[in-house]
């Protein structure tokens, strides 16, 4: 009934077939461009570009993860287990490979635990990685006694600070693991079994796909790159820290449902996962250049995500 | 309606009978785990401590409770934490600007109710996927409260207000009698009224029960709403008992109400889990926390613990309903 | 940013006194997070200095509270405004470093306050010392003790700079009387409910508690609450000063509260900012001395803090431990 009356109204609002977050994009950099004389500045363009890294590296796995029908809740958790792990590692060898491989290395466990859980034993995604972030952030906290992890060598540092070919080198990765994914998703198999696994996994299993192993890897990927982003959050806190990214599996995933990826059915987008994590990106930098209260800031982000999955809804519904 | 509940009915019996097995194996789960505490330490078995718990768990299950209920729809609702914290300030203040602690019950209970059913409206009428228009309350809240609190506390309420919190009856902490009442209210109302059936099949088969003539939009604002409510009843009892009042203080609850509907036997697909199950969820997560601080177990483990109980339990629970 | 009109007072301005040089300056104030009333009475502080100097502040607070990712991203997006000056207080003193060196690079002069960051240049630090404060309130309450009981320490964030201080002043205290015996020293947090519940677990383990050292105001009071609750008596001590603690204070409740003086920290630190932007001699460290507020001398601190005023510079100058 009250179906009718919206699908009845909604012709007049002409929305054209542009995402709502591609819409709430455009708009909120005209809007900061006009009021904030900084904001176009190259020097700030490329710090928004560079702070969203981290951030982009959790949701392009995430977006993979969700389009399964699953979620993980863990990776911000496993972020900070990793960073630490990898801070300690680099101390005590000096070795940035190894460093990295012991981060993606924790990543690949947990992402391994988190597949087997749901997999084999059935586990809902959210109950499953709700246990592995209890069970890394509990280590985090246990290998770092609570205390920042530091004296770590320069040349990590310089993983994020640095510049290659004029570019900062956060940007650089992100760009490349953004491609990675396309090709994943886009000109591989496996990407068409994570498009099959929501939805229509019996078509896998008739098929005579093991999907459960496909489903195992996707959240292993999730781990390993939890791993990079923790290369890429210790290089730029100098130190591994026990509670630098809890609550950040959070973010990732309002970047992703931003971004247009449906929790149902598989419909997943990954370049609009990428302009979820920029719009979240430009806000907060924008709402920063304004020197915006910080209250008024937690309200906004808040208010977007529910503004840009309402323009989704009102389009998803027309006839 | 009637047949609404014709249909739904017979299948809940039917959950009911699985439910009950179920929660007899928790309220196992909760015996062993009292056995074990009292072997190791001398002073869990006391009657102080064992009400200690219990007014523990209470502050629990007042959030867990309502979520059950979103929960059992299908639903999750991230934004009670935060509720809690709204309510609980503008409670405050209504109780400092007029020391009517009745008008700030009434305010603490209001506002909760208010941001559950703008929650609720989001989801059924908007239809916003529960996750993210809860989760983006949860910071639209923050954002609120963070504004109004502007970094100070409230604190110092009347005595008479302060009994919810930390009052006695009979030797008995006011908020268990509190957690029982909701529970027996709770109970009720999911298993032994239409409305209740109604959630429980639209959390089955929400397609269905749409089919059925059930009214679901407005029996998932009625949820949400009671959710929210909940979290102002929380927040009541939280002010009462800490006396003051801050923006963060229903922060950390989130994620242990939900912990504790899983390990209660909830599923999140909808359609599954008992408000007794989530009393006896709450009741393991609560007993596991105050042995590992009698036993001074490092605190740093308690994440620990909780994750791989609450992966455990719900585990254990998926192999229980399989073979019966 | 610099404007013609602003040249043209500026410029006969400076022929007639050193002071007021190039009023106007915009200081970017950063603090830890919007809840914990500490870091307001910073912000008060802050904005009381510059009010007084004729300078515009603006707060960056992380949206998160103590998030480091975001602090350090706000670093970041305020050097793009290049702003005259920096107030800073680290979410964390070890892992802030980076942004500390990112705004030395962009060469804005920075001012350290509260928490003593472990790297990178600053015009000054102005903070208090956490391990003093510790060892004078703990050993006051001691004295009043008649240096003996058993005592609880109530930690706070585990690896934070100041817990790590005050609990290692609260020990040492300890140690200096013989017949003193401290029982458990267990962390909360910082938070309320949960030292509040820390406090009911360890009233359990153990039935004579003479005396209990919380690292800040809000776990004293949750400890407080937690003693009525069971209706239990001992001596409680918390840092910090806050208003509620003076209420507490008044009430009999709280025995002291080491005055941590963040209105203070924020009304220096800004003003030291401010006159190194206008070329005037600064301070280059300033430790307040520890004060025990008590029911003896609170009445000072018996007010809203946006009712206090800023030291003079003569008095702020007094108070430094170095000068250039």
């Amino acid at each position: 009934m009250s179906d009718h009356a919206l699908s009845a109204a909604r012709p007049r609002l002409r929305l054209p077939s542009v995402p709502g977050v591609a819409i709430v994009l455009v708009a909120l950099a005209v809007v900061f461009a006009l009021i904030s004389p900084n904001f176009l500045s190259t020097g700030n363009l490329s710090n928004i570009l560079v702070q969203s890294v981290i951030l982009l590296l959790l949701a392009l796995p995430m977006t993979l993860i969700i389009m399964t029908e699953g979620l993980d809740l863990s990776m911000g958790a496993v972020l900070t287990l990793a960073s630490l792990v990898l801070a300690l590692t680099v101390v005590s060898t000096q070795s940035l490979v190894l460093g990295l491989a012991s981060a993606v290395g924790v990543g690949l466990a947990f992402g391994f635990v988190n597949g087997w859980l749901v997999s084999a034993l059935r586990i809902p995604p959210f109950v499953a990685t709700l246990g592995t972030l209890g069970v890394a952030q509990g280590l985090a906290l246990i290998v770092s006694d609570g205390q920042s992890v530091v004296g770590i060598p320069r040349f990590v540092r310089l993983v994020y600070s640095g510049e290659t070919a004029g570019i900062p080198n956060p940007i650089l990765i992100g760009a490349a693991f953004y491609a990675l994914f396309h090709v994943l998703l886009y000109h591989t198999k496996f990407g068409v079994y994570i498009r099959a696994l929501g939805g229509n996994r019996d078509a896998l299993t008739l098929a005579g796909v093991k999907w459960q192993r496909m489903l195992i890897a996707v959240y292993m990927l999730g781990g390993a790159m939890a791993g990079f982003a923790a290369l890429l959050m210790t290089a730029r806190m100098n130190a591994g820290h026990p509670t630098a990214a809890i609550g950040m599996e959070f973010d990732a995933i309002a970047a992703v449902a931003l971004g247009g990826t449906s929790f149902e059915r598989g419909n997943g987008w990954i370049f609009g996962t990428l302009l979820g994590v920029l719009t979240v990106g430009i806000l907060r930098n924008g709402l920063n250049l304004m020197a915006v209260p910080s209250s008024a800031q937690v309200a906004c982000i808040g208010a977007l995500v529910i503004f840009a999955l309402f323009l989704d809804g009102m389009r998803s519904r027309k006839p | 309606m009637s047949t609404a509940s014709d249909i739904a009915a017979p299948g809940a019996r039917f959950h009911l009978s699985k439910d009950v097995v179920q929660i007899v194996y928790r309220l196992l789960a909760a015996g062993l785990l009292c056995l074990l505490l009292s072997v190791l330490t001398d002073s869990f078995l006391s009657m102080n401590n064992i009400l200690n718990v219990l007014r523990q768990a209470s502050l629990l299950f007042f959030l867990a409770s309502g979520l059950t209920l979103v929960i059992l729809t299908g639903g999750l609702d991230l934004s009670i934490g935060a509720n809690i914290g709204l309510s609980a300030c503008l409670a405050a203040t209504a109780i400092k600007a007029t020391g009517s602690p009745a008008l700030g019950t009434l305010v603490g209970l209001g506002v909760g109710t208010l941001v559950g059913i703008c929650n609720g409206l989001m989801v059924a009428k908007l239809r916003i996927p529960s996750f993210i228009a809860t989760y983006g309350m949860l910071w639209v809240l923050h954002g609120v409260t963070y504004y109004y609190m502007a970094g100070e506390t409230i604190h110092g309420f009347p005595p008479g207000f302060r009994q919810i919190g930390s009052g006695y009856f009979l030797g008995i902490p006011i908020p268990v009698y509190l957690m029982l009442g909701f529970l027996a209210a709770g109970t009720f109302f999911a298993q032994r009224t239409v409305w209740g059936q109604q959630i429980y099949a639209i959390g089955a088969n929400p397609v269905a029960a749409r089919l059925c003539g059930i009214p679901v939009d407005r029996r998932l604002i009625l949820v949400y709403a009671f959710s929210g409510a909940m979290a102002g009843v929380a927040s009541l009892v939280f002010l009462a008992r800490l006396n003051s009042a801050e923006g963060d203080v229903g922060e950390a609850m989130t994620l242990p109400a939900i912990a504790a509907v899983l390990i209660g036997g909830a599923s999140l697909f909808g359609g599954v889990g008992t408000v007794f199950g989530t009393f006896v969820g709450a009741l393991i997560l609560t007993l596991v926390l105050n042995g590992m601080n009698l036993l001074a177990v490092n605190a740093s483990w308690q994440p620990l613990v909780t994750g791989v109980i609450v992966v455990l339990a719900v585990w254990l629970d998926m192999i229980g309903r399989r073979r019966t | 940013m610099l404007n013609l009109k602003s040249l043209a007072v500026a410029i006969p301005a400076a022929f007639l006194a050193t002071a007021a040089l190039a009023d106007g300056e915009t200081i970017a104030v950063f603090t830890k997070n919007q809840t914990n009333p500490y870091f307001q009475a910073v912000r008060v502080g802050a904005d009381n200095a510059a009010k007084s100097l004729n300078a515009k502040v603006n707060h960056y607070i992380p949206t998160k509270p103590d998030s480091i990712p975001e602090q350090l991203s706000q670093i970041e997006d305020v050097i793009v405004k290049k702003p005259s000056a920096i107030v800073f207080i680290p979410v964390d003193y070890k892992a802030m470093v980076p942004g500390v060196e990112q705004i030395n690079e962009a060469k804005i002069p920075v001012v350290n306050v509260t928490d003593r960051s472990a790297g990178g240049k600053f015009l000054a630090f102005v903070g208090a010392d956490d391990y003093n404060l510790g060892l004078e309130t703990g050993r006051y309450m001691l004295k009043k003790l008649g240096g003996k009981g058993n005592i609880v320490i109530i930690e706070g964030v585990k690896g934070s700079l100041t817990s790590i201080d005050r609990v290692r002043g609260f020990n040492d205290a300890i140690k200096e009387f013989k017949d003193v015996k401290l029982l458990a020293s267990q962390p909360a947090n910082y938070q309320r409910l949960q030292a509040l519940q820390v406090m009911e677990n360890l009233m359990q383990s153990h039935p004579q508690i003479d005396g209990v050292m919380a690292a800040n105001d809000a776990m004293a009071i949750g400890a407080i609450e937690a003693l009525d609750g069971a209706n239990r008596k001992a001596q409680v001590i918390g840092i910090n000063g806050t208003k509620e603690a003076v209420d507490a204070i008044k009430a009999g409740k709280l025995l002291a509260s080491g005055d941590y003086n963040g209105f203070v920290q924020g009304c220096i630190g800004t003003m030291v900012a401010i006159r190194s932007l206008r070329g005037q001699p600064i301070v280059t460290e300033v430790v307040l001395k520890p004060t025990v507020v008590d029911n003896t001398n609170y009445q000072p601190y018996d007010a809203a803090v946006e009712t206090r005023t800023c030291p003079t510079w003569d008095q702020a100058a007094a108070m430094a431990t170095k000068t250039n």
